[in-house]
């Protein structure tokens, strides 16, 4: 395993000792404030690596919309065969060329460098059997850095600390408000998602509703539950993950809903409110069948609903 | 071994649920995982790991089962209409449909 952790452990403290010598300066090479930033600045810098996948998948998701005919179309033809409807929305998108999900790869390959850094803030932690510090250097957090960064304080409380391993009261409060702050965000990230940010599900797909709503309430508390053994740097690193997808989901479903979700129903809403206080004639929707009526978005949709009708 | 990669990817698939739907191939990554190292252990996993590197921001994706001729729907569905076996049948249908 150490040829493919190695470099991970080299990746993972190698950015935070960067970002460490950036922040040094203001903050001082020894204060928490410049260890927690370190931390922060690696997951900004794999968020802002992984944006442009992110701005590809909302541009396909917006292409989308042209196909809605042909999606509604598979819908009503296989009502009955999800399986059979789930290969034919595939083969849609493949011919077209404009697949709205995101990959599994990216994804995945994130949880190894997750991986990494738990380990070397365990490093930073680690303890022998009496009780004593004695941290572990992983990749460039060694010598100085790491004597540094086994005694940065995160809001009082050793970045190094986990709630389990400490009987100081400061470590204790400040796991606990971080694991709140984790369970919130991932609540409401995970909420905001199936109320709003998802096509409405038909009654065929209750079970997956039942589940989703089960993992709901599990989740934060499987964080509850694990985040205790954790230290104070990993939670910081998870925060700030979730931080930020709530954040990206955020702006997705207020600008690039799903089409279908009640989100996009809402922007759609607002968006034809506002076409018709500007005074501007919405064309084409005596063509189109009346529930598609509401959905016509502005004048920029229709180009493209022409074109189809010609077909 | 089997058992122990079919419980992480149940623990992924559950977590993944109550995340966007992400996969780009019909069936999911993970499904497709499960299936193959069911049926075919080591060089299932193999073609469990080519194809979750295929599913990457430069693919566009598609139906891509295990073995055609045995998930697809088109398959099941023959299968069903013949009811070779019943319990077969349900298994397949779950592997199916989760």
């Amino acid at each position: 395993m150490g040829f493919i952790l190695n470099p991970l452990y080299n990746i993972v403290s190698g950015v935070m000792v960067f970002f460490h010598n950036v922040f040094s300066p203001i903050f001082g090479a020894d204060s928490g404030v410049t260890w927690s930033l370190s931390i922060m600045g690696l997951v900004v810098l794999i968020r802002i690596i992984l944006i442009p996948l992110f701005v590809k998948q909302i541009k396909s998701q917006r292409a989308l919309t042209a196909l809605q005919p042909q999606m509604k179309a598979i819908q009503n033809k296989y009502k009955d065969d999800r399986q059979k409807q789930s290969e034919e929305m595939m083969k849609l998108y493949k011919e077209h060329k404009t697949n709205p999900l995101a990959s599994c790869f990216p994804i995945l390959a994130q949880a190894p460098i997750f991986f990494a850094l738990f380990t070397v803030l365990n490093g930073i932690a680690a303890k022998t059997d009496a009780g004593v510090p004695a941290p572990i250097a992983r990749g460039f957090l060694k010598g100085e850095y790491l004597e540094s960064a086994a005694q940065a304080k995160f809001f009082g409380a050793k970045i190094s600390e986990s709630f389990l391993g400490t009987d100081l009261l400061s470590v204790k409060i400040v796991t606990v408000i971080l694991i709140l702050f984790m369970s919130a965000t991932t609540f409401t990230t995970q909420k905001q998602l199936m109320t709003k940010g998802m096509p409405k599900m038909d009654s065929s797909n209750n079970m997956m509703l039942q589940q989703q709503k089960i993992m709901l309430y599990l989740f934060p508390l499987i964080f509850a539950i694990s985040g205790v053994n954790f230290p104070v740097g990993v939670l910081i690193y998870w925060s700030t993950t979730n931080l930020w997808t709530w954040g990206q989901q955020f702006y997705v479903i207020k600008r690039n809903p799903t089409p279908g979700s009640p989100a996009y129903e809402e922007l759609q809403r607002k968006r034809s409110h506002k076409a018709k206080l500007e005074g501007k004639e919405i064309e084409g929707v005596e063509g189109s069948p009346a529930p598609e009526a509401p959905k016509v978005e502005g004048q920029r949709q229709q180009p493209k609903k022409a074109k189809k009708k010609k077909k | 071994m089997k058992r122990i990669a079919d419980i992480f990817i149940k623990a992924y698939q559950a977590f993944s649920s109550t995340r966007e739907a992400k996969c780009k191939y019909y069936p999911s990554c993970s499904n497709y995982a499960a299936v193959a190292i069911r049926r075919y252990g080591l060089k299932g996993l193999a073609m469990a790991s080519w194809r979750l590197l295929r599913c990457n921001p430069w693919s566009h994706g598609g139906v891509d089962y295990v073995d055609y001729e045995l998930d697809s729907a088109d398959a099941l569905a023959s299968m069903r209409s013949t009811m070779v076996s019943d319990n077969s049948n349900n298994r397949k249908m779950k592997e199916g449909v989760l």
